[in-house]
This record gives C-alpha cells, structure tokens and sequence, in this order.
C-alpha cells in the first residue's frame, strides 16, 4: 500500500533519514521503532509532506506521492495524527472533528459525514460527554482521542500515528491501544511510531527498528519480540 | 498575526472611493464598493508578493515586512493623491436630531455599517466551512494543513478580506483621508485590539468603543481646562497603548497564554 525507497530528509541541516526503505501492507499494523531522536517523527512527517524529501521517493498504490502539501496526502486518504496531538485548542471538541471532515463537506453527503461522526462517539464515549467542551480543557488522553477522531473523520485508509502514548498514564494507553485494534479490524491501515516497544509490539504486525535515522531491524512482530538485541536494549530483559 | 499596514488599507479604501466618486462621478454607493474590491486586491498582492515568500520564515520577520509594506503603500499614496487631504463624500449628505443632539447622517451609516460588518464576520468565521478552516489555521497552521486545509490559500483569502474591512472601514469613518493617516489609524485600530486582548473579536470592537471615548474625553478634557490644542489626541491613544502593554498585555477579554500539556 505504501513503500518508501530510499528516503532522506533533513532536520535543519541535520540529516534525520538516511536512505530508508519500508513497506506497508494494506490491512497491516506496521509499527516504527526506536528512542528519541531517532527520526520516527521525521520520517512520518515526510511521508505526509510536512517535511520535504531530500532523496529518495514514497508511494502509495504505486502512485508517486513523494513531496505532495499535506492536504493533497489527506484527500487521497492518509491521515497523519501528529506528534503532541495538535489539537485546535480554542475550539470545542465537536469543531474539532467536523474540521477533521474539512475536504469532504463539498464530496460527501452531510448524512456520512454524520456516521463518522457517531462511529468517533462510539470509539471514545468519553467524546460524545464532552461534545461541547472547549477542547484545550481536555485532559491529555482524552486529546489524544480528538486527535485520533479528528484524524478518522477524514475517512483514511491509512492512519499515520506519532506516539499516542507519549505522557499518558497506563490506564490511558491500554485503552488507546484497544481502540487502535478496533481500528485495524475495521480495516484501517495503521502505521504506528512508538517508542514504547512492548505495547506497540503487542498490536503490530510488522515492525522496523529506526536508530540516527537508519533502519537497522525489520521483520513480524513476532521475530522482534524474540530477538535478543531487542529485547536488551528496548525491552529492559 | 499582526499586520501593521492595515491602517494603509483604510487610507486606500478612503482615496479610492474620493477618486472613484468625486474624479470620476460614479455614484457613491458604487464608488465605495469598487474601493473595497481594490482594497481587497491590494491585500491580495501585498499577500503573495511579501508575506507568502516568507512563509517559513519566523513571525517577527513577517511583522517587519508588514511595517516596510506599509511604507511602500504611503509612498504610493502620496504619489497618487499628493494634497494634504482629499475629502470624501458622505453616503447621504442630511443631519438629524436625536435627544437634542445634532448627528450627521454618517454617523448612523458607520454604526449600522459596522455592526453589519462585525455579524457577517462572525457569521463568517464560526458558520462556514472556509471561515472554520482560516480559524483553524489562526489556531494551529500545522494541524489544519493534516486536516486537509490549503493553508496558502487561507493565508491570501484572510489578507484580502481584512483588507476589505480596513479599506471599508477608511471610506465610511474618514470624511477626509490623506495619504499620512495611515499609521495613526493602524495604531487605533492595534491598541483597540490590545485592550480587548489579542484575538478576541468581540473584545476588539469592546476595546474600539473604549479606546474612542477615552481618547475623545481626555482631549476634551485638556482642551476646555488647560487650552490644549486637541491636536493631541493621537498622542492619547499610544499612551493607552503603552499602560495596557505594561500593565495588562492580555488585555481585558483576553487570557494568559499558557498551553496545557
């Protein structure tokens, strides 16, 4: 569904990715690994054109979509939840979401633009309760949820996720990470960047290990939980 | 984002509409309303020729380049409409009585004008799809692009229509407008802003009323009891401005900044 050939792109004049190569499969949950720094957030942002490509190019069905604006990426159906949620703060939770449905209020019926809306509500109730609320009131889990609803109400095949555990309690993130399976039976494509490696490595179907913007691990999620480099250096064992 | 050649815009809004009424005898309703359309694509242009190429660049880079805007705009003001002041016609020419107190008819043109400007603003900004999305790229420009927003477009459609509002706001305020005004009207236009506090709309117009009748009662004031020249007002209102600036910079509407994490 999406691969990415070669891929670097620049952090300033630092060079965050280094020739990167990854596949994602329609369907799959695909996860990008590795600690701060990195390059899990660049290289997301890259491939929803927030920042440019240097080399190398990204296709999605094998249409070349490499250095596309970011609303472009939307339109075709790629919808980026970015790093630190980036809610719209001054507005309530409901404008929030219909912002989300931005590009499809001239395409689609306002009745599916309605269902999405109630699927959002159900997926996070929690939503629904604070419907009305000023959304920079919320706590910071149930922002992470606006900015997952947000992001579905652009009705995306792929979802790109930039640590959505990042700074919320234990609780919080199991019931994220529930809602993220959901998802994926649902049939969304997810590609997940997580820096805690057990709980991404508990949904994921694949993932990469990305260390100073090299990927230097991939294989089923499986195999990574097994390995014993992994398991050292991520997972504490 | 804060653009100091606004108060340029009201100067064109009132030079245009003297040109297009008085040189070249359209009627006035229709003068004012081409002046607001050239004041809009004035606004347009200063937008992709100044402001888009430093879209990237850091905010206070962009503030200054609306200050050299400005000049470049007073320039070509004086270069067209060299006298001291142009007078503008007034959209009826009668005077009425209210209460005792003598009005000229314009009076009531500015407020019903204004409050018909400040609905359809609001209207604008909180009930349409385009309104929503420049409101979001006010809010966060990254986040509304991964919505789907061509925040480029935004940028030129919010330069026009304040443009717009500015160049309206020249044409029926001023019965003369001259080329050097500009500043001074920015500069109200900016503190009223301030007082009510950055961003809130309705705090502005609260803050508008405010700063107006401060400034007209302290140089009243002055005028009746010490004899001095009212020619001072505009001193007032830079001195409003720099009191709120010390003591409240939120001004009154407005709330700290602080971001929740």
């Amino acid at each position: 569904m999406l691969k990415v050939e070669g891929l670097s792109s620049f952090y300033g004049h630092i060079e965050a990715l280094r020739a990167v190569d990854l596949r994602v499969r329609a369907g799959d949950i695909t996860t990008i690994l590795g600690s701060n720094g990195a390059g899990k957030t660049t290289l997301l942002r890259t491939i929803s054109g927030l920042v440019p490509a240097r080399y190398g190019r990204i296709l999605y069905f094998g249409k070349d979509i490499t250095n596309l604006r970011p609303e472009r990426m939307v339109k075709m159906g790629i919808s980026h939840v970015p790093e630190g949620r980036q809610i719209f703060g001054d507005m309530t939770v409901r404008e929030n979401l219909e912002l989300g449905a931005y590009l499809r209020y001239r395409r689609d019926p306002s009745s599916a633009i309605k269902k999405d809306m109630d699927f959002v509500f159900k997926l996070f109730p929690i939503l629904k309760e604070r419907e009305s609320q000023v959304a920079g009131t919320l706590s910071g889990g149930e922002q992470q949820m606006l900015a997952i609803g947000r992001a579905l109400m652009s009705k995306p095949r792929l979802l790109l996720l930039d640590e959505p555990s990042n700074g919320l309690a234990p609780k919080v993130i199991r019931d994220i990470f529930a809602c993220l399976q959901q998802l994926h039976q649902e049939g969304i494509t997810i590609l997940l960047v997580e820096q805690d490696v057990q709980i991404a490595l508990n949904i994921a179907d694949y993932g990469y290990i990305l260390r100073a913007g090299k990927i230097v691990l991939e294989g089923t999620a499986e195999e990574l939980s097994q390995n014993q480099t992994i398991k050292e250096i991520y997972l504490g064992e | 984002m804060i653009n100091f050649a606004q108060g340029e815009f009201a100067v064109f809004g009132g030079l245009l509409t003297y040109t297009f009424s008085c040189v070249l005898h359209i009627p006035i309703l229709l003068a004012a309303v081409i002046a607001i359309i050239c004041t809009a694509i004035i606004g347009a242009l200063m937008e992709r020729l100044f402001i888009y190429p430093l879209r990237n660049a850091q905010i206070i880079n962009v503030i200054i380049a609306t200050i050299g805007v400005s000049i470049l705009l007073k320039a070509l003001a004086r270069l067209f409409w060299p006298e001291e002041a142009y007078k503008v016609p007034e959209f009826t020419s009668s005077s009425l009585t209210f209460l005792g107190v003598t009005q000229r008819s314009q009076t009531l043109w500015v407020f019903g004008l204004t409050l018909i400007a400040v609905m359809l603003t609001y209207i604008f900004f909180n009930h349409t799809r385009v309104g929503k999305g420049m409101k979001a790229c006010s809010i966060n420009r990254e986040a509304a692009s991964l919505v789907g927003i061509n925040i480029s477009n935004m940028s030129l459609y919010s330069f026009s229509l304040s443009a717009a509002l500015g160049g309206a706001a020249g044409l029926i305020n001023a019965p003369y407008a001259s080329y050097g005004s500009g500043l001074f009207l920015g500069v109200k236009g900016f503190t009223s802003a301030v007082v009510g506090g950055l961003g809130n709309t309705f705090g502005a117009i609260f803050g508008g009323l405010l700063v107006g009748l401060i400034e007209e009662l302290i140089a009243g004031f002055l005028q009746v009891v010490f004899g001095i020249s009212s020619g001072y007002r505009d001193a007032i209102t830079a001195l409003i401005l720099i009191v709120v600036l010390l003591l409240r910079p939120q001004g009154i509407f407005g709330r700290r900044e602080g971001v929740k994490v």
